[in-house]
């Protein structure tokens, strides 16, 4: 029984897990019931789990990251409840300590990369006028190896034990001394595999910009979502390497004795913590640059005007993509360096402050003059402007090292973060995916409903993270499971937990409104619903198969726009025999024993990864010596498919 | 048999031996560290280059400016990355 | 899919080209990865040695120097398997090939001795913080070069089943370049870590 041991759930005994563990086995049994009594196991196979469609993989990310939205967010919740009144007891200290890591874990690698990879997936392809992204089998893999590191990280919860040394995983903290159960085995094997999906994706994004272009498509001619993209990716494929070895460093430590990150041997705990941030710091680019590109789009959509300063606005994020490299030692000013380096990285990261800056102007500038239509994506697009201000001027407060040593790990850090991650990140991924629904879907969501939790969640956000400003410059510290009456933080804590439930109702009215706008929404809603202005809505909603029947002709960044009002003629050839890529199991199965190598690593069970390594060797084979050529989607297909869309486009 | 050996690949072979045995001067003879080290980032810089030029044929592709800029920007980011690690944990103690 | 005559084999198809692109792009991660280990690595030689061997206590000339070579010749057959694939010599370029991945198995035998004789002088992964860095870093170019060999062999397989056609010609072309990139690293390995250690 020994083996069977390691398995066996947390450090700590609590009914709350067991009625988790058997509510996850009650929806997972529901499911295969489901799937087979409407006999959709072979629909889910053919047209989601073997696609290679950028618009399917697109939509699963998405999927993928909401169901981890809720998950991060029940965490959420129930961090606030905790402190929401002094010596709370209902979580203890360890309990706690899983929570806010896997919370920040979910949340940032799980929720938001897959969230905005998601929308990169979606709309990418189609604002460049290609068919598919470069490698789309490839394209496939990353989204199953996310998936699989995702699913590791989450089977953590019942299986072993959560990670507890905070999403940054500080060591000796996080070193077999003061974690002693698997939990942070799962961290680094789930991030390791969903990383390398990452990567993967980066490289597989840049070359679809540089080589798939539709003609005439120069760079300067790039709609800003993609130029966010390309610049984002590039920071992807240059930062991720460096987490794939911080992790290896940290598995052998954990996992094999080695003394990288301990506190003898010449181990120094603080490396973690220098190439955590070098990854981490450009991590937080990569987060909010997709962000800016969808807010811009926005932004000129609905106030009916084109982007100001389209240069600058390349500028910057080329200038931030840079910079975002050489910021990283502020996440430890206090770490004892000395003044000089303080200094230097001190006045890096304030610089970035600059071409964000540019980019805020840009947007208010845009909407200067302009003819603003208020729809819930454009709520969200406002609603960001001054709130992501507010957190990027504490971001320069937080800057200055001397004053750093104030606010280093207070709740004042906390709330600076959520302030640009929430408003930045969360709204923009809200904004687009409302803004985009009609052309995934092919109806709209309900404005009403949509506005109610606009308002739930932005009201909610400010009650939730501005009281953190005022309790941490009083001191509270950050990842606390508890604190005195004494203290004083009782009553802005309260406040707190009051804005995580409003934010809480306002998700919860967005899923609903999912499922209102289906069973209610009309479906004739045109290819263009909101009068857009970029190529993606050149095509059909929802979009076919092949994206665009001929391929498209551009001249500005604004194709669309000049092809409804200028005249241009933007499809100027004849409908031919599209090439297409076929779909393949290959990806899901690759992943699937990816998974299972790392399940086995984590609990130390060498002869399940070596078997799951011969496995990932075998499918490396297979696929060397496969011949797949696609197939070809023929022209009368195209012309009835474009007939019951009222005409070829 | 000539033809399989282009003068230009010989060439950069030759100059990649002879790079190799100037970097191993740091060995056998007495120099400062800066010195030494100083030769190293030299020649290793340059067989780098050579590499990516004469053999890996960098250039030669529609693609070059996207090739040439990548790899640079990864060189840059590398190099900055070093000297910043080495700031903050060795020389920021000093 | 379009076919340019005027571009080399491996270029020919719309396909190619974006495999090549994506593989420099990659290539391009594999600098940080490899600069990632470099960081730690001029941390710990300083930092890291606690009560282990220092770097010029273990490092042996002989076997170092040997490798290099291999390697740099390694670099120098598989340009010219390149070469003589383009002037559409296969038996050259296949011989070419073998020779390359005879050199890396040599090197590969090389870095093994070089890895006993580690253990021997005390130095292994658990000693200290330097010698674990420094062994993750040549573990890491040694696994590079593994997968390479058996990459090679793949390949020389498909090229003798199939001939050279756009595909293969892709993958030999792209297969270079990883080998090239391998003993870029190597030099900076050789030069950074063994002989600024020796020094």
């Amino acid at each position: 029984m020994d083996f069977f041991d390691r398995f066996s759930i947390p450090p700590h005994d609590d009914p709350m897990l067991y009625a988790s563990i058997v509510a996850i086995a009650i929806v997972s049994i529901a499911i295969v019931v489901g799937l087979t009594y409407f006999k959709k196991w072979g629909y889910l196979w053919n047209e989601w789990l073997t696609t290679v469609d950028h618009k399917r993989i697109g939509i699963m990310y998405i999927i993928s990251a909401l169901l981890m939205l809720f998950r991060g967010g029940a965490d959420a919740v129930m961090m606030r409840l905790q402190t929401a009144v002094p010596d709370n007891t209902f979580l203890d200290a360890q309990h706690y300590n899983e929570v806010f890591t896997t919370h920040g874990v979910v949340m940032i690698i799980f929720m938001a990369m897959a969230f905005i990879i998601g929308m990169m997936n979606f709309v990418v392809p189609l604002q460049i006028g290609a068919r598919d992204v470069a490698f789309p089998r490839l394209n496939a893999l990353s989204f199953w190896l996310y998936f699989a590191g995702a699913m590791l990280f989450n089977l953590s919860f019942v299986v072993g034990g959560s990670p507890d040394a905070g999403w940054t995983n500080y060591y000796p903290l996080a070193g077999t001394d003061f974690s002693e159960h698997v939990g942070v085995n799962y961290y680094n094997w789930a991030l390791q595999i969903s990383g390398i999906g990452t990567l993967m994706t980066g490289i597989n994004f840049i070359a679809t910009i540089m080589k798939m272009r539709a003609p005439g498509m120069k760079l300067m001619k790039m709609p800003m979502f993609t130029w966010s993209a390309l610049i984002t990716n590039l920071i992807i494929v240059f930062a991720f390497p460096v987490l794939t070895i911080a992790l290896l460093m940290g598995t052998f430590d954990r996992q094999f004795f080695t003394n990288f990150f301990t506190t003898s041997d010449g181990g120094m705990d603080m490396m973690w913590a220098n190439l955590f941030w070098i990854w981490g710091h450009p991590e937080v680019y990569i987060l909010i640059l997709p962000a800016f590109g969808i807010y811009s789009q926005i932004i000129s959509t609905f106030s009916q005007r084109n982007l100001y300063g389209y240069k600058s606005m390349v500028a910057s994020m080329v200038v931030i993509s840079l910079l975002s490299f050489l910021v990283w030692v502020h996440h430890f000013f206090t770490m004892g360096q000395g003044a000089v380096a303080n200094s230097i990285f001190s006045i890096t990261t304030m610089a970035i402050a600059v071409p964000t800056g540019i980019k805020i102007f840009n947007w208010l500038l845009t909407m200067w003059k302009g003819k603003i239509r208020f729809t819930t994506p454009m709520m969200y697009s406002v609603a960001f402007i001054p709130l992501f201000t507010i957190g990027g001027v504490t971001g320069v407060m937080l800057a200055m090292a001397s004053a750093d040593y104030q606010y280093h790990n207070t709740m004042f850090l906390v709330a600076h973060f959520h302030n640009v991650i929430i408003p930045g990140v969360v709204f923009a991924m809200i904004a687009g995916l409302i803004y985009y629904w009609p052309k995934m879907f092919g109806f709209m969501l309900n404005e009403r409903i949509g506005k109610w939790a606009f308002w739930n969640i932005v009201i909610g956000f400010c009650l939730a993270f501005f009281p953190m400003y005022i309790t941490g410059l009083n001191g509270q510290a950050r990842r606390m499971y508890t604190y005195s009456e004494s203290t004083g933080f009782g009553p802005l804590s309260m406040v707190s937990f009051i804005g995580a439930l409003l934010l809480a109702v306002g998700f919860v009215l967005i899923v609903y409104n999912v499922y209102y706008s289906f069973r209610h929404a009309p479906r004739n809603v045109g290819d263009d619903p909101w009068n857009a202005r970029s190529l993606e809505w050149a095509t059909h909603n929802p979009v076919p198969e092949y994206n665009f029947a001929i391929t498209p002709n551009v001249n500005s960044e604004e194709a669309f726009w000049d092809y409804k009002k200028n005249g241009h003629d933007l499809f100027k050839g004849k409908i031919e025999d599209i090439h297409m890529p076929n779909n393949s199991g290959w990806s899901i199965i690759f992943a699937g024993i990816f998974f299972v190598f790392g399940f086995c690593f984590v609990f130390h069970v060498w002869a399940g990864v070596i078997i799951a390594f011969l496995g990932i060797i075998g499918c490396m084979i297979y696929r060397s010596f496969e011949k797949d050529d696609g197939h070809h989607i023929h022209k009368e297909e195209i012309e009835e498919t474009e007939k019951k869309f009222g005409g070829a486009k | 048999m000539r033809e399989l050996f282009p003068m230009k690949q010989v060439n950069g072979f030759i100059f990649s031996l002879l790079l190799t045995v100037i970097a191993l001067s740091v060995y056998f003879f007495d120099m400062s560290f800066a010195m030494g080290l100083t030769i190293l980032i030299v020649t290793a810089f340059i067989q780098a280059a050579v590499q990516l030029v004469v053999f890996m044929h960098a250039g030669e592709s529609k693609d070059k400016h996207a090739i040439y800029a990548n790899t640079i920007y990864g060189v840059v980011i590398a190099v900055l990355t070093i000297l910043g690690s080495l700031l903050a944990m060795v020389w920021g103690y000093n | 899919m379009k076919h340019d005559s005027n571009l080399p084999l491996e270029y020919s198809t719309e396909t190619n080209e974006m495999n090549i692109l994506g593989f420099w792009i990659f290539l391009g991660a594999e600098i940080m990865l490899f600069a990632t280990l470099f960081t730690t690595y001029f941390v710990y030689v300083d930092r890291g040695v606690g009560n282990g061997p220092a770097g010029s206590e273990i490092f042996e000339l002989t076997p170092v120097m040997i490798e290099t070579i291999l390697l740099l010749t390694s670099s120098f057959t598989i340009g010219l398997a390149v070469h003589a694939m383009r002037i559409n010599r296969v038996k050259a370029m296949i011989g070419f090939m073998i020779v390359t991945l005879l050199l890396g198995a040599g090197f590969i035998s090389l870095e093994v001795y070089e890895f006993i004789h580690y253990y021997h002088e005390g130095a292994t992964l658990q000693t200290s913080g330097f010698t674990a860095i420094l062994l993750t870093t040549l573990g890491t170019h040694g696994a590079h070069v593994t997968l390479g060999l058996f990459w090679g062999i793949m390949i020389i397989i498909q090229t003798l089943r199939n001939g050279l056609n756009a595909r293969t010609a892709n993958k030999s072309f792209i297969f270079s370049l990883y080998w090239h990139f391998l003993d870029v690293m190597w030099i900076f390995i050789f030069s950074f870590i063994y002989l600024k250690g020796m020094m």
